[in-house]
């Protein structure tokens, strides 16, 4: 999740109240303060909120949070004469465009590098790494609308940001540091977006990398933005790219977008979406009876524009355009109980009676728990995730055609789930070497066959004596205490010495294996002393 | 005299001490008829009563090493090397005639004892080279240990020798028992010998002779050697502590597989399928696919694509069944409580389930690739965000944790969704799972009428706040003396 740098000075005079009370409500409209500078302050947003990614979008929150200015914001788009065409291929790269004019502002390079910070947190949050969605943001001062919006040959050039000669859009995927990383964004396609001015100047390559020409600099007035991408958070992502800018005094002007077809788009659009939110929806969700005064006033704190319908039984809910998260009436009354506050909501335990049951693994579980701690062998709990090389050839096993293998392991001691508990448990006696003998340990759990869950139980000992005759008598023990008839059989399992190794057999069918654990086995877990051990399903 | 409660062995080294009076212990062993530690473990007894007495001393006896056995045979050095010269004669000759390294001994020992002076590279004898008292010691030596008074001589010269190595130093340590006065009165007074029991036979219990003896005391004071019983793991004891909290609340258990399908996984729960999480970084994939369970598949993609028939947007692009096919190893219990509640969509259902799940996290101290988790669900008619906090507030209570409070959270699948927070003392508040009502988009194409309350969490997060761990893998990769000396009842407070 994206943590947002807010600098106190622009925190406080966005806000207009002190860092204090602010710092003291913000978790309680859905944050989590990572750490407290000396002149900022680091906060991690949530993922569904990218209106937040930025110091402007925190304070016009907080604003109305704290009552200071509350109910929808307006921001003012003047029409521009400035247009952007679509070429007719463009539809099959990148389909979505969104471009707006901001002039009038003053940039310092803290509120430059503020810019950039929202630019990638947008790109990280809606833009799913730019494949959804990117943003440009040019200097106008070098550039001369109408632009162009088209797709190009791979070997069209131009000079990239932070290079002085010109690439090929190849080259660039290939050299450059933002192509390299982005480039997998337009694998496969024939021709790569481009926009350019009426000059054939290059001001953006989405989703890469923009021209060198339109470097926003601290001289920079004017800019002109271009949000490109698959869907409409292109323009959510515009809006709040805008209104960020409107919060510190830019004069919002709106671009002309004429398609293929001819037809027209005018953005941004930053007009508010209206939506009817019955009130017993609110009612019953939250589970407070709150007065229509309340539910209004809290939704104004919020940053909705709220008004009760002609019936009495709605509210007419208009969503600000830079709210990416309102999906469903739902995401609208959960503002509803934030502004009232999570603190303030009477809790009521539910009345239903119902009764409780343990599942019959848990209890199974419980009781092999007990018989095993009563012979004298305590629990463990190792990972399921293991090697092959632990887990075959260690144990000098075959592998078997029932694994379930991970696709991309972390580290090659974790490749695929386990299908037995005794290489774990061999695992942990080479923990354990430095510990007094003799050693006895068992685990009850889980193992992974061919996709699906089985419950086995394991145990080993290991000490100078160990020898089959002990761990035949355990096994008896636990078979006894289960109630269950078995038998055994001479047993081929490498892992354990030819001779002294049997097949536990239930109904004539193989159910285990105990016996003592071959030499070389022992060797190759590094351990020292004779090793005994059994290992059963006992899956129902 | 009455007031002396002395043991069998007692009385019997008290009998020996007052015809031996003043003895060995080897001796007053004999003498008793017992081992020499036994008659010894009496003897102080009988002292701190004041019936004998135990000393100890200590002789230091000296004896030649094997050099000094060769310079009390062939002289000192500077015995032998002033004898071989009458007038100065040069270190070089001297070196050659005798040795360098007796030569190196002899000019230190010839000056501090003023048989010669060094001059130019010369040795020059003062003319007065009597025997010297370190020389008559040497004499008296024999191959025996000698105690100083033998060899008749002080500490100075034998320190002298023994820094030479010509001597060296052992301690014999000489310990006498005797008997006091006291000792001597008591037996006179007369003592009477009657049988102790040691150890109970069954023998003596048959036939009742038990009645008629004295049992001997113990010391029960001596430390006991720590014996440790078999236990069960204290994560489990902790895991089985939270399962009996849902059990006692009314709820039933539930379990799943570990590979679950995406579908389960992610799409039940209205996870976009680009939602950075199901990525390859973050999430176990498999090579394996599951089939779609048909009565869901259409609900859940027109869900995603444009909210299905609720006033819901939903995430708009194109839903596929190839990715909700593929297999995971699921990221959380939730995909087993979601398919329960599919299951069994009539109210009331009140569910839990404490199992592993996993993420592609590298191991460190505070992240394992797999860890458990526990989550609960209530379905039922009514049900609000205030029941939510309701059961929360009681759960976390009945898990020890006395304050709690709310924070208004964010999870994809829940609306609204909160953080609970607990404080602990010397931590403060701090952040312990979360919670939420289920988005409609998540009941809705599952049948699932009632609002559905969930709240779930990290146990190893608790377990680390419980069991006091700096790091989570010794949950799993335990150290057996650790297990060895868990406390059963760590956790009751």
């Amino acid at each position: 999740m994206p943590i947002i740098t807010l600098q106190y000075e622009d925190l406080e005079s966005l806000t207009r109240s002190d860092k204090d009370t602010i710092i003291d409500r913000v978790p309680m409209i859905g944050a989590d303060i990572e750490r407290i500078e000396k002149e900022s302050i680091d906060i991690e947003f949530f993922p569904d909120r990218p209106d937040l990614y930025s110091v402007e979008g925190v304070a016009r929150a907080m604003r109305g949070f704290m009552n200071i200015e509350t109910g929808l914001c307006h921001y003012d788009v003047t029409p521009s004469d400035i247009t952007i065409e679509l070429d007719d291929q463009i539809g099959n790269v990148r389909p979505v465009l969104g471009c707006a004019v901001v002039r009038g502002i003053n940039f310092t390079s803290s509120s430059i590098k503020s810019l950039m910070d929202l630019q990638e947190s947008l790109h990280w949050g809606l833009g799913r790494n730019r494949k959804k969605v990117s943003i440009g943001v040019h200097d106008m001062a070098n550039i001369t609308p109408p632009f162009k919006y088209q797709a190009v040959d791979p070997d069209y050039k131009f000079v990239p940001l932070d290079f002085t000669e010109p690439m090929t859009m190849d080259e660039i995927l290939e050299e450059h540091p933002k192509g390299v990383r982005f480039a997998d964004i337009l694998e496969g396609m024939k021709k790569y977006p481009l926009i350019t001015d009426s000059k054939e100047n290059v001001l953006s390559f989405p989703p890469i990398i923009n021209g060198t020409l339109t470097r926003v600099e601290e001289s920079t007035t004017a800019l002109f933005i271009d949000v490109t991408g698959l869907g409409d958070a292109v323009y959510t992502a515009l809006n709040i790219v805008v209104t960020s800018l409107a919060e510190r005094g830019g004069k919002v002007e709106s671009v002309k977008i004429i398609y293929p077809d001819g037809t027209e788009k005018v953005t941004p659009d930053m007009t508010a979406r209206d939506l009817k939110l019955p009130r017993s929806e609110i009612d019953s969700l939250i589970g407070v009876e709150l007065t229509n005064e309340e539910i209004i006033n809290e939704l104004e704190r919020m940053g909705f524009g709220a008004s009760l319908s002609d019936d009495g039984e709605n509210f007419d809910i208009m969503v600000p355009s830079y709210r990416a998260d309102i999906l469903h009436n739902f995401d609208v009354i959960e503002d509803i109980a934030i502004g009232y506050g999570f603190d303030k909501i009477q809790s009521k335990f539910p009345k239903s009676a119902t009764i409780g049951s343990a599942h019959p693994i848990s209890l199974t579980r419980g009781a092999m728990r007990e018989i095993m701690v009563s012979l004298g062998y305590s629990e463990v709990m190792p990972f399921t995730l293991t090697s092959q090389k632990v887990h075959f050839e260690w144990m000098c096993r075959e592998e078997t055609d029932d694994v379930t293998f991970v696709l991309h392991p972390i580290s090659e001691d974790q490749t695929m789930v386990r299908t037995t508990i005794l290489p774990n448990l061999m695992e942990i006696f080479s923990l354990n070497q430095h510990h007094e003998l003799p050693q006895r340990i068992f685990e009850v759990g889980e193992v992974v066959v061919n996709a699906k869950n089985r419950l086995h139980l394991s145990a080993a000992s290991i000490h100078a004596q160990a020898n089959f005759t002990e761990i035949r008598e355990v096994l008896d023990a636990v078979m006894r205490e289960r109630d269950i008839p078995y038998e055994v059989a001479e047993s081929t399992d490498p892992a354990f010495i030819e001779g002294r190794r049997a097949d536990i057999i239930i109904d004539g069918k193989k159910v285990g294996v105990m016996g003592e654990l071959y030499p070389g086995v022992i060797v190759n877990f590094s351990l020292g002393q004779p090793i005994v051990g059994f290992e059963i399903d006992m899956t129902e | 005299m009455s007031n002396y409660k002395l043991t069998t062995n007692e009385k019997n080294v008290l009998l020996a001490l007052d015809e031996l009076a003043s003895t060995t212990p080897e001796d007053l062993a004999e003498k008793a008829s017992m081992k020499v530690e036994t008659a010894m473990q009496s003897a102080f007894l009988l002292s701190e009563n004041g019936l004998a007495e135990v000393n100890d001393t200590i002789t230091e006896l000296y004896t030649l090493t094997d050099e000094g056995r060769t310079y009390a045979k062939e002289g000192l050095p500077e015995r032998q090397l002033i004898n071989a010269i009458q007038e100065p004669t040069p270190i070089d000759e001297l070196k050659e005639k005798l040795s360098p390294k007796m030569v190196g001994i002899a000019t230190g020992w010839l000056r501090r004892k003023d048989w010669a002076n060094i001059e130019n590279g010369m040795i020059v004898p003062s003319g007065d080279a009597g025997e010297a008292e370190d020389e008559k010691v040497l004499a008296r030596f024999t191959k025996e240990a000698h105690t100083l008074e033998e060899l008749g001589t002080d500490n100075k010269i034998i320190k002298d020798l023994i820094k030479r190595k010509l001597v060296s130093k052992t301690e014999d340590k000489d310990r006498t028992v005797s008997i006091t006065n006291d000792g001597t009165e008591l037996v006179k007074a007369g003592i009477t010998i009657e049988e102790e029991i040691n150890q109970i036979t069954s023998q003596l219990l048959k036939s009742g002779e038990w009645k008629n003896k004295n049992f001997r005391p113990y010391n029960i004071q001596t430390p006991p050697r720590p014996v440790y019983g078999a236990k069960v793991h204290p994560y489990q004891r902790l895991i089985d502590q939270m399962r009996q909290i849902f059990l006692e609340m009314g709820f039933t258990e539930i379990k799943g597989d570990v590979v679950q399908s995406s579908f389960w996984n992610f799409d039940a729960l209205f996870q976009p399928q680009d939602h950075p999480a199901r990525e390859m970084q973050d999430t176990f994939h498999l090579s394996s696919r599951s089939e779609l369970p048909e009565d869901y598949t259409e609900g859940i993609r027109d869900m995603h694509e444009h909210g299905g028939d609720l006033p819901s947007t939903g995430w708009g692009g194109k839903w596929s069944e190839d990715i909700a096919k593929r297999d995971v190893l699921r990221t959380h219990t939730t995909a087993v409580t979601i398919k329960y509640l599919a299951d069994n969509p009539n109210p009331p259902v009140k569910a839990f389930c404490i199992d592993r799940a996993y993420r592609r996290e590298t191991i460190d101290p505070t992240h394992t690739p797999e860890f458990e988790q526990l989550e609960g669900v209530i379905m039922d008619e009514n049900m609000s965000f205030a029941n939510l906090l309701g059961c929360l507030e009681e759960f976390y209570h009945r898990m020890g944790f006395e304050d709690v409070r709310f924070r208004p959270g964010y999870f994809p699948y829940t609306e609204p969704s909160v953080e609970p927070e607990v404080y602990i003392d010397g931590l403060g508040w701090v952040e312990l799972g979360g919670a939420g009502v289920f988005r409609k988009e998540v009941t809705e194409p599952l049948g699932i009428k009632q609002p559905v309350l969930a709240w779930g969490l990290g146990v190893s997060r608790v377990a680390m706040l419980k069991l006091g761990l700096k790091d989570l893998r010794e949950l799993y990769q335990s150290d057996i003396e650790w297990l060895r000396k868990s406390q059963v009842c760590q956790l009751k407070d």
